[in-house]
């Protein structure tokens, strides 16, 4: 298993170069100058070529090339080979530093570190329902097929799928915020805490105010997760706020993937409950739910792992819409935000870090099929 | 089957593995020359002598007259301010290189709030500033939860009349519907730009109420532009004939929201001098026609229209302005093919002459007066987005804007607006209206026509002590002398204060920290009075040292404060002119 989980990390390596490189060069195709995107409608040649200056945008692009307003030239000069954007971003990279954000005026690491565990926590949820309620529909689809209630949970599934995050999210703000305001179903229609809201950061918490580094970072990492913050501090009235914000978004966001999953799960089910063994296992007199839970439900979640991980790329996209209609200032706003703004430090930054999510997700995905099904870690290793 | 790579993923992985391997080996690439430059120790400074100061110390600046360029320390200078002194601790005076009519207008923008000299040193150097306030005013910053929230609570030793909520929350959403939900949720008690189609929802709900600016005070304004350098606008004609062809009632009633208005001018008449001399012609669809033959064009010509998706308040529905522009000048002959350009693009092609259709593009208000509309677009330093400057109207702003006698400045705007008419750079559309909305009870609702709402004046409905405002998006920073961004701006004017801040609702400049400030004859030195027994909300003293120093760190460009989140400080050099030590500038970031 070790040597599985090794050879694909390595693999991986080349992955994520390569998207590194994609993505550096799509930030500087893109139209747009991020001198005006940064110093305003008012930026003049003088104080954009200072600004280019001062971030190396005046460098070539990669060895070789030239940007000029909008055109690409061939250079002569050969310093371009080692001074020039890309290689400068990877030698920074190397050294860990992902760059200084235009936008924001600070590290790129920061803005992750502040803005990430908001993106974490809202996944988090998403996918938690997503796999509660596609899971649940799925079982009771499958348990009486062609009923009524495989129709009405099928349903669920095809109208879930068809709805567009943007279209969900602002219907479920507005019917929870506003038509049911003043009712006990109401729930914010945006933001993570309610507006005013006081509470301790771990460190504070737990008297290490004055921590620093990176055990202070990680504490401030899981402060950020403010239902994480709540269940380690006991600050029960954070962790019941945040929840409440959190119900909106993370059924937003996890309602395409909740259907796809029930309907995944549904047709698995249905493939296995008509083996033979599951025969076998009623024939034996076992009671219908013994033989549903216990035989024939593992041997079908097989699949429905795969779309449990291949949902949480889905879910990192649908970030972005989500979080915006939500005023949720995480990782997919952040992107929204830096593209707009022609923030390539941070365009790079955070598509190198989702790049790396996906990898990891990718690898446990792989890794729980062997936990899932021993002949697949028996394959692996062979 | 066994999974193992092939050999192009070996090599891959090996090319791979050799580039991290050669990139962490070299340097680091982080500092640029002008950052080593910049690291140097200040060349000047502020040298208190007992009570008396001035900025520079030696006074050298030079200003530019009769062609030549004005000079400081060896490097040419072209800004306006000569010198900052400090006669005593509550007086200081600025001396300008020529008459500036809108110094107190300029001094009101918050960007050119007064900082604590010695928390500015304590704060900027770390960053520390970029995050947190020291101000003297009635809020003081108590935290700034990143990504949700700026909370304030009431500066106990404000000056002035204290905070009517005790407590105040600066949230952010970007779309106008989600704050909208906000606002019926009862979560906040304001917001800011209400969108356009949501005017008649809001102003019908009796839980709610739209505040707008008062009438005739949409700052900004829409136009039509025209590069007079390419053909056919070099033809004076046919620039004629589009300002009779365009029906600007019709696009203001189709796609602005109420309270917006025609353009007859190009600066919103709300401003002293700007509806002088002749008015734009009004919609004249045969006279068009007409123009357009003795032209040379009876039967019309095909350009661009060009624009971009970029919503402002003087433009809310970009592409459906643009189609109905099209359709409007069809009917004069004119076909044009509509060109949606990238936003920050644009901007670029228009600074640089580039866009060779007609142009759609505007202006909004840096301070409220009207050199701060005319003299960027028509001045003698014109954008070349009109082509090359119009000498008759440029003369007469330079009039306009070196006099205070109202008389004169009244003949030149005068002649300077009727030159716009004859020469017909561009035309002007429409001023936009735009609204906030709070829910009912709240007192002094505000909708300030330059953005600049104070939370302090307004109360909580049914007793709450907390009063909670949603804006369009989070603050870059709240060193607010190096923001250009409206949003930053709001969250300053909470704790911050300049010398002059702007009226509740209303653009006339009025003294906050300067009891008053005094022109000379020929408005070239300013002498400003500040209020005595401030206090800062660290508890420090309020005096001209702290003016100085928080001018000195934008002008000079060798300051060590002239370091913020970008370290441009633009709007010094938008509104003033020039740096000191411009060669210098940008400063060297962290």
């Amino acid at each position: 298993m070790i040597q599985f989980i090794v050879r694909r990390l390595v693999i991986s390596v080349p992955v994520v170069l390569g998207v590194v490189f994609i993505v550096f060069l799509l930030a500087r195709i893109v139209p747009g100058d991020p001198c005006v995107a940064a110093l305003g409608e008012h930026a003049n040649p003088k104080s954009c070529a200072a600004f280019n200056s001062r971030i190396g945008l005046d460098l070539p692009i990669f060895p070789f090339i030239v940007k000029h307003g909008s055109s690409y030239n061939l250079s002569s000069d050969p310093s371009s080979i080692t001074n020039n954007q890309f290689v400068r971003f990877l030698g920074d990279l190397a050294h860990g530093d992902l760059g200084t954000s235009v936008k924001h005026g600070r590290p790129v690491t920061t803005l992750i570190f502040e803005r990430l565990p908001t993106t974490v926590e809202l996944t988090f949820y998403a996918l938690l329902f997503a796999i509660a309620a596609g899971i649940g529909l799925g079982i009771i689809a499958a348990s009486r097929h062609n009923s009524k209630r495989d129709l009405f949970t099928m349903m669920i599934a095809n109208l879930g799928v068809s709805i567009p995050v943007f279209v969900l999210g602002l219907m479920l703000a507005f019917a929870f915020g506003v038509l049911l305001k003043d009712t006990p179903f109401s729930l914010p229609p945006s933001g993570r805490l309610s507006a005013g809201l006081r509470f301790q950061t771990i460190a504070e918490a737990w008297g290490a105010a004055s921590l620093s580094g990176p055990p202070r970072a990680v504490l401030d990492f899981l402060s950020n997760m403010y239902t994480v913050n709540g269940l380690i501090t006991g600050q029960w009235g954070l962790l019941g706020d945040a929840l409440r914000h959190l119900v909106l978004p993370a059924i937003a966001l996890g309602t395409i993937p909740m259907a796809i999953i029930a309907r995944m799960t549904r047709s698995s089910l249905l493939e296995v409950l008509g083996r033979e063994y599951i025969r076998t296992a009623e024939a034996k007199g076992l009671r219908p739910r013994v033989v549903l839970f216990r035989h024939a439900l593992r041997n079908a979640l097989l699949p429905v792992v795969t779309v449990i991980g291949l949902s949480i790329a889905s879910l990192l996209s649908g970030a972005v819409l989500t979080e915006t209609i939500f005023g949720l200032t995480g990782i997919g706003l952040t992107v929204f935000e830096s593209i707009s703004a022609r923030d390539y430090v941070v365009i790079q930054g955070l598509a190198l870090l989702v790049a790396l999510i996906y990898v990891i997700v990718n690898l446990i995905t792989d890794i729980s099929y062997g936990l899932l099904d021993p002949r697949v870690r028996l394959t692996q290793l062979s | 089957m066994t999974r193992s790579p092939s050999w192009s993923l070996r090599l891959a992985t090996l090319f791979a593995g050799a580039v991290i391997v050669v990139a962490a080996c070299g340097p680091a690439a982080s500092t640029s020359p002008s950052q080593s430059a910049s690291a140097a120790p200040p060349t000047t400074g502020p040298t208190v002598v007992a009570e008396a100061e001035q900025y520079p110390a030696d006074g050298g600046v030079t200003c530019a007259s009769g062609g030549n360029p004005g000079s400081y320390d060896g490097e040419d200078y072209s800004g306006k301010v000569q010198l900052i002194e400090a006669p005593d601790p509550y007086t200081v005076i600025f001396h300008l290189c020529s008459t500036d009519t809108a110094f107190l207008e300029k001094m009101a923008f918050s960007v050119f709030a007064i900082y604590d000299a010695d928390w500015l040193e304590a704060n900027v150097p770390n960053g520390n500033a970029l995050t947190t306030m020291n101000g003297t005013g009635p809020y003081k910053l108590d935290q700034w939860q990143p990504g949700a929230e700026i909370d304030y609570s009431a500066f106990d030793g404000y000056w002035g009349d204290k905070a009517v909520a005790p407590n105040a929350v600066l949230r952010w959403g970007a779309e106008s519907a989600q704050r909208l939900n906000e606002l019926r949720s009862g979560n906040i008690e304001g917001m800011t730009l209400v969108g356009a189609n949501d005017f008649e929802a809001v102003a019908s709900d009796s839980s709610l109420q739209l505040a707008s600016p008062p009438a005739g005070t949409n700052l900004n304004t829409f136009y039509l532009g025209m590069n007079h350098d390419k053909a056919p606008w070099d033809n004076a004609k046919v620039r004629e004939a589009v300002s009779y062809a365009i029906n600007k009632q019709r696009l203001v009633d189709n796609f602005y929201p109420p309270g917006s208005e025609v353009a007859k001018y190009f600066t919103p008449c709300a401003l002293d001098f700007a509806c002088e001399g002749d008015p734009f012609p009004d919609f004249n669809l045969q006279k068009a026609k007409d123009l357009l033959t003795e032209a040379g064009y009876p039967n019309g010509f095909e350009t661009k229209l060009q624009y971009r998706p970029a919503v402002r308040g003087y433009l809310p529905q970009p592409p459906q302005i643009a189609e109905d522009l099209q359709a409007q000048l069809a009917d004069v002959g004119i076909k044009v093919t509509l060109d949606e350009q990238d936003n920050a693009q644009y901007i670029v092609n228009s600074n640089t002459g580039a866009l060779d259709g007609l142009f759609m593009l505007g202006w909004g208000a840096d301070y409220p007066e009207i050199t701060n509309f005319m003299d960027y677009h028509f001045g003698a330093g014109c954008t070349a987005a009109f082509g090359a400057c119009y000498p008759d109207v440029a003369s007469q702003l330079t009039t306009g804007g070196s006099t205070t006698d109202q008389a004169t400045r009244t003949a030149a705007y005068a002649a300077a607006n009727s030159a716009l008419v004859q020469d017909v750079p561009m035309v002007p559309l429409a001023h936009g209206a735009f609204a906030n909305a709070y829910v009912a009870g709240v007192s002094v609702a505000q909708a300030s026509p330059l953005s600049n709402e104070l939370l302090f004046r307004m109360s909580v409905p049914s007793g709450g002590d907390t009063l909670r405002f949603m804006q369009n998006s989070e603050p870059g920073s709240v060193f607010c002398a190096d923001e250009t961004d409206g949003e930053a701006l709001r969250a300053c004017e909470q704790v911050l204060e300049g010398l002059y801040g702007f009226e509740i609702n209303g653009s006339a400049a009025v003294p906050v920290l300067a009891t008053s400030c005094d022109p000379n004859a020929d408005g070239t030195v300013w002498t400003c009075h500040l209020r005595q027994g401030v206090k800062f909300q660290d508890g420090a003293d309020f005096t001209a040292h702290d003016v100085i120093v928080s001018m000195a760190l934008q002008w000079d460009a060798a300051h060590p404060l002239h370091k913020g989140k970008s370290s441009q400080f633009e709007y010094w050099a938008g509104l003033w002119g020039d740096y000191l030590h411009a060669s210098q500038q940008p400063a060297a970031p962290e």
